[in-house]
């Protein structure tokens, strides 16, 4: 139910992408991609969050933005630097997506089976097949 | 149902990452797109292909431009065979008399006591046919193909004697209307032409001169000589077809329908038909008023 706004959140923030007449430059696509990359990460970890129960909305924004931020300052740094961090970024990012996207399947599968064993432990209550 | 506390931070962050990917989005495709990052062998097809194109665009544009060419001329020739059209209007108009016609020419007044007779008129229309006249009219009759010129012998003056020889006087008539003395002629042309045709030594001047008959010429700057009034009546030849003609078609039409197989009774049939029109074919005269227009 309420993951309905967030998502509408998504498509109206698509939406304004899309009509906005204002186009990236091709120099700073390398960073806007890290930026990105960083963001999504830090969505990822606050559903994470959200399903370990330890949510906090100030974390989560914050670290959306300083991350996307500074990944791109990061990579900028490597670019002036002549040190690749642009790869070091994507490593870290990726990784911890990937991990991120990992707890939040394990919880999901968790909490589905616990809710399924739930069910059929009422319902072999309700028929008197459950042996105690 | 309670609103958990993760609702408003987590749509502020989706709605950021919406505008971050849709930018992204459009910047990696137009990227991706550009030119200088396709591959060689890529761009040696693109480059082929297009040139391929252009040559086939160029041969179309001079395929078209012949083709605008051909419909130009072909345009000019059609304005210039309307053109002339019109002029030879223009010229049929004023000799048919149609149309009022104005230009410089010279007047033939002749008066009530000078002898004249209609052919003396004619000689004198004909005359300035010759010298080149365009249009002619006799007291504001438009003298044109259809013009009758005669005399009539009527009495106009009641105080002259019933009994005496000139009781009928012949009078001049233009299209069956009695011409008033003095009868103008205007003739619009060459004024020099028109009047040396007329007074050239040993022509219609001297002619006229020997029964004391001197018609003024007097040279125009400016004739108007109006169109022509009357009505004509045109006889134009049509094709009369009796009744019988029609019936006997639709006999041979039923004979060819009942023997559809045999073809030299059809053809026999088809022979009589044809005599039967040609022998029943009749001319009728039907007149036809000009003026009237349908």
């Amino acid at each position: 139910m309420w993951l309905v706004l967030p998502l509408l959140g998504l498509i109206i923030g698509a939406y304004l992408g899309s009509a906005v007449t204002f186009q990236l430059p091709a120099v700073y696509l390398k960073y806007m991609s890290i930026a990105v990359l960083a963001s999504l990460d830090s969505v990822f970890g606050g559903i994470k969050a959200i399903l370990e129960e330890k949510f906090d909305g100030t974390i989560l924004l914050t670290g959306f933005f300083s991350n996307a931020l500074l990944a791109a300052l990061l990579t900028y740094l490597g670019d002036r630097l002549g040190v690749d961090l642009y790869y070091a970024a994507i490593f870290a990012f990726g990784v911890r997506l990937f991990h991120n996207l990992a707890t939040i399947r394990h919880y999901c599968l968790l909490s589905f089976r616990k809710k399924r064993s739930m069910r059929q432990e009422y319902d072999g209550m309700r028929h008197g097949e459950y042996d105690e | 149902m309670n609103k958990p506390r993760w609702y408003l931070p987590i749509t502020i962050v989706f709605l950021f990452l919406g505008i971050m990917l849709s930018l992204q989005f459009q910047a990696q495709t137009r990227y991706a797109n550009d030119l200088t990052l396709q591959k060689t062998e890529n761009l040696i097809a693109m480059v082929r292909g297009l040139s391929e194109k252009r040559q086939k665009l160029a041969l179309e544009i001079i395929d078209l431009s012949n083709q605008l060419r051909s419909q130009l001329e072909s345009s000019q020739d059609e304005q210039k065979l309307l053109e002339s059209i019109q002029l030879e209007t223009e010229k049929l108009e004023i000799v048919n008399g149609t149309v009022e016609h104005k230009g410089p020419g010279i007047t033939v007044t002749i008066e009530d006591y000078m002898p004249i007779y209609y052919t003396d008129i004619l000689n004198i229309l004909n005359e300035l046919w010759n010298a080149g006249a365009e249009a002619i009219s006799i007291n504001e009759h438009r003298v044109t193909s259809h013009t009758t010129i005669s005399s009539v012998k009527i009495n106009l003056n009641t105080e002259r004697n019933p009994l005496s020889e000139d009781f009928y006087m012949p009078y001049i008539t233009v299209n069956h209307r009695v011409v008033e003395y003095p009868i103008v002629m205007k003739a619009i042309g060459d004024p020099n032409n028109l009047e040396k045709a007329l007074t050239f030594p040993g022509g219609i001047m001297d002619k006229l001169a020997l029964f004391d008959t001197y018609p003024v010429i007097t040279k125009m700057e400016e004739l108007i000589i109006p169109a022509d009034q009357s009505s004509h009546i045109h006889f134009f030849v049509s094709e009369y077809k009796p009744e019988e003609e029609e019936a006997s078609k639709n006999n041979a039409d039923s004979k060819k329908e009942n023997n559809a197989k045999n073809t030299n009774a059809k053809n026999t049939n088809a022979k009589d038909s044809n005599t039967l029109r040609l022998e029943k074919t009749r001319t009728k005269l039907i007149p036809i008023n000009p003026n009237k227009k349908p």
